[in-house]
């Protein structure tokens, strides 16, 4: 059933209070950060948990916060670590991504193999989304 | 460690910074800088039409960061 578009956060449901939503996270990023990379058990998990996250935000069956009217003339400044992030990742792409010249992701790679590591990244990856969709 | 690889890593660590920086100013009083969270929302009501564009394009996205870095 077709949720109304302009459901906004009245009165919490006791779900979707920290006290239940911050444990929930944390236990989906213990289970997450236990599974190593290229394993289908680890593609399911992440597919599985943002895509029900996402079908979550997109029918409204989650309160959201209002959105802001507009943004105000400081917003450019987001741009700057967007272009600086940019524009290493771009050229370390490029140029293969070696020892000398590693991505993003070749960094992370080896300090997510630690499974506390792991969890704990997974957990912001989660608490971002959930943010997000709560938007 | 290379020289290149450690000016590599000073750039994200300095856009990472960046980041927090900026979060930090948002939120003192009467900042003209809106918090990323702002940003977001901002731009996930986006829409061409009825269709949430802007919303599917964030969700998108960061969907697929999770995958990255934790499936592959």
């Amino acid at each position: 059933m077709e949720q109304p578009s302009e459901l906004t956060a009245a009165a919490p449901r006791p779900w979707d209070r920290p006290a239940v939503s911050v444990p929930v996270l944390v236990l989906m990023s213990v289970v997450g950060g236990q599974l190593p990379s290229f394993s289908a058990q680890a593609n399911l998990y992440a597919v599985g948990t943002g895509g029900a996250l996402i079908w979550l935000g997109l029918t409204n069956r989650v309160p959201r916060r209002p959105p802001p009217g507009r943004l105000g003339s400081g917003a450019v400044w987001w741009v700057v670590p967007v272009v600086v992030f940019g524009v290493f990742e771009g050229s370390t792409f490029v140029l293969g991504s070696t020892d000398d010249f590693p991505t993003f992701s070749r960094l992370a790679d080896p300090l997510l193999e630690d499974g506390l590591v792991r969890s704990v990244v997974y957990f912001g990856w989660l608490s971002a989304f959930w943010g997000l969709v709560r938007r | 460690m290379s020289a290149t690889r450690l000016l590599v890593i000073v750039g994200f660590l300095a856009a990472i910074g960046l980041v927090a920086v900026l979060e930090f100013a948002s939120r003192r009083e009467r900042s003209r800088i809106p918090s990323l969270g702002d940003v977001c929302a901002f731009v996930m009501q986006y829409e061409v039409g009825r269709v949430p564009v802007g919303r599917i394009g964030l969700f998108g996205f960061w969907w697929w960061v999770g995958w990255h870095f934790f499936a592959r």
